[in-house]
């Protein structure tokens, strides 16, 4: 029987963990209530946006954060132009299939390129509080944990805030649930769908930087990642944000409780259990209803 | 004056054979004018024709007087002609309140928009009563009544409606077909199609009978109702004694 003060820190840790998650998945869920899209490269641009993190640190010798000035704006370009140059030229009927093939590709080369510049020798940026931790409630928790789950929070925030109190949030919530009638109350729904591919895109640029505080890079690393994403985001509803972050929570926590009997790599398999389960028992998802319907 | 006005219209989808063969319709202001035909004889085509969401191979769409041929669905609603699609369009999980509004997505002016979204709550009443709810938890009636509010934000001309009472009870019905006499009452033209004839033509002011794409007959949509061939024809049957009040 796992001793309190170590339940507490499980359940401490999966929280952090789990905020984490609901960011690194909502970019892809997002790509799907958008498009119907299953973005495989999302991990890998995460991964693209930690090693950018580690060389702004490594080279330039600032804060991994300040990487975001450049990486956000960059990623978000980066996906209009994939959603306008690439992805919406795809035939609606072959869509999701092809979808998956294109940004299974486009992972692939972004591992080669990772490889390639940054060799495959494991990264690891060496901050000088990323070793420092904090006591709450008789649990440490490293800061680096917290400052990567602040990030989530408020990048979530700032993302509800965003769909929910702008025309460009009402625009783009309106082209993800019904593209026809949006279209028809003047909205420029193709437009609309670049920048919220953009803006899915740009939320792997703040996941990868919040990832690389306190996690070995190598460029294979998204294979590790796109299993469990991609589980969050069905387990929540495919194309909604809020039931991502629920889901991401709940299995966070599944994780981090399950270590302690189980182990790291054990513990893992519950977002693949999760998975099954949800497509047997609930396949539209536990938390967001409605296929991609939504917020 | 016609609002919109369709002219000698062919159109069809992709390289198959014409839906509209020669097809033309006036809708004169403050009227409402109802298309009704069998199945397939392209009354949902015209809508798309007149929406911009189709271009005709060949004819004219006027809208207020202007060639508008060929615009897509921005533009003629840039240039007042709002379409209602067929079915549910609501945006299912906003609220009353973001669905109307989007409605007006194109209005720059705040204060038009305001008071649009304010004149529309008092044309629809249940718009304004379930204003903080989620759209997709109103009934089928309720939805389309939203729909046309959002419709009516951007202050149409005219508005295309297509089969608004699709999949509706007696009761919802007639409320819809209440309310699109309250839109034209309220100086908005209607181009309705609907698979519910007799009681669309009850309402309306003209009638079109659409076949094989072209205008079979056309005329006041009383003379339609009280021709009983047509009845036997078009209207699932002789016309009713003693016809329901509007």
């Amino acid at each position: 029987m796992p001793s309190g003060a170590l339940l507490l820190q499980s359940i401490i840790l999966g929280l952090l963990l789990g905020g984490l998650y609901a960011l690194l998945a909502a970019g892809l869920t997002l790509y799907f209530g958008i498009m119907r899209v299953v973005m495989i490269a999302h991990s890998a641009f995460l991964i693209l946006a930690a090693y950018l993190a580690w060389w702004t640190n490594d080279r330039l010798g600032i804060d991994p954060l300040l990487s975001m000035v450049v990486t956000v704006p960059l990623f978000f370009g980066a996906g209009v132009l994939l959603q306008r140059g690439l992805l919406s030229r795809l035939r609606p009927v072959t869509l999701t299939m092809m979808s998956v093939l294109i940004t299974f590709a486009i992972a692939l080369i972004i591992e080669g390129l990772l490889g390639y510049v940054f060799s495959g020798t494991q990264r690891r940026i060496q901050l000088g509080y990323g070793t420092e931790s904090f006591n709450l409630f008789g649990a440490r928790v490293a800061v680096v944990k917290l400052i990567a789950f602040a990030l989530a929070a408020v990048s979530l925030a700032g993302l509800y805030v965003l769909m929910k109190r702008t025309q460009f949030g009402w625009a783009l919530r309106a082209t993800i649930q019904h593209p026809d009638a949006a279209r028809l109350v003047g909205i420029d729904t193709e437009r609309t769908a670049g920048f919220g591919f953009g803006l899915g895109l740009a939320t792997a640029a703040v996941g990868g930087t919040a990832l690389s505080l306190d996690t070995t890079i190598y460029p294979s690393l998204h294979w590790h990642w796109i299993g469990p994403l991609m589980a969050i985001i069905v387990v929540g509803g495919l194309g909604s944000v809020p039931g991502a972050a629920a889901a991401a929570l709940v299995l966070g926590l599944a994780q981090s409780l399950l270590q302690i009997p189980m182990g790291a790599t054990w513990a893992q398999t519950v977002f693949y259990v999760a998975l099954f389960a949800t497509l047997a028992v609930r396949p539209q998802g536990f938390f967001g209803g409605r296929l991609a319907q939504r917020f | 004056m016609s609002e919109i006005e369709l002219v000698d219209v062919q159109a069809g989808y992709g390289r198959a054979a014409p839906v509209l063969r020669g097809f033309s319709v006036s809708v004169p202001a403050g009227s409402v004018v109802c298309l009704v035909g069998p199945n397939g004889a392209g009354k949902s085509t015209v809508l798309k024709v007149a929406s911009g969401l189709l271009s005709p191979r060949s004819g004219r769409v006027m809208v207020g007087g202007k060639d508008l041929t060929g615009a897509g669905p921005q533009k003629m609603l840039a240039e007042g002609v709002a379409l209602v699609l067929q079915g549910h369009s609501v945006f299912r999980e906003m609220t009353v309140e973001e669905n109307v509004l989007l409605g007006g997505y194109t209005l720059k002016d705040k204060a038009a928009k305001s008071r649009r979204a304010k004149f529309v709550q008092e044309l629809f009443p249940v718009v304004g009563e379930r204003w903080h709810s989620l759209a997709g938890l109103l009934s089928g009636g309720q939805q389309k009544q939203v729909e046309f509010a959002r419709s009516l934000m951007v202050d149409p001309k005219v508005v295309l409606l297509d089969e608004p009472s699709m999949g509706l009870d007696p009761k919802a019905t007639s409320t819809i077909f209440e309310q699109v006499a309250r839109m034209r009452d309220a100086g908005t033209a209607v181009l309705l199609v609907e698979q519910n004839a007799r009681r669309a033509l009850q309402t309306a002011d003209l009638g079109c009978v659409l076949d094989l794409g072209r205008v079979h007959i056309s005329g006041p949509a009383a003379d339609l109702l009280a021709d009983p061939q047509l009845g036997e024809l078009y209207l699932g049957g002789r016309p009713a004694e003693k016809p329901p009040v509007p």
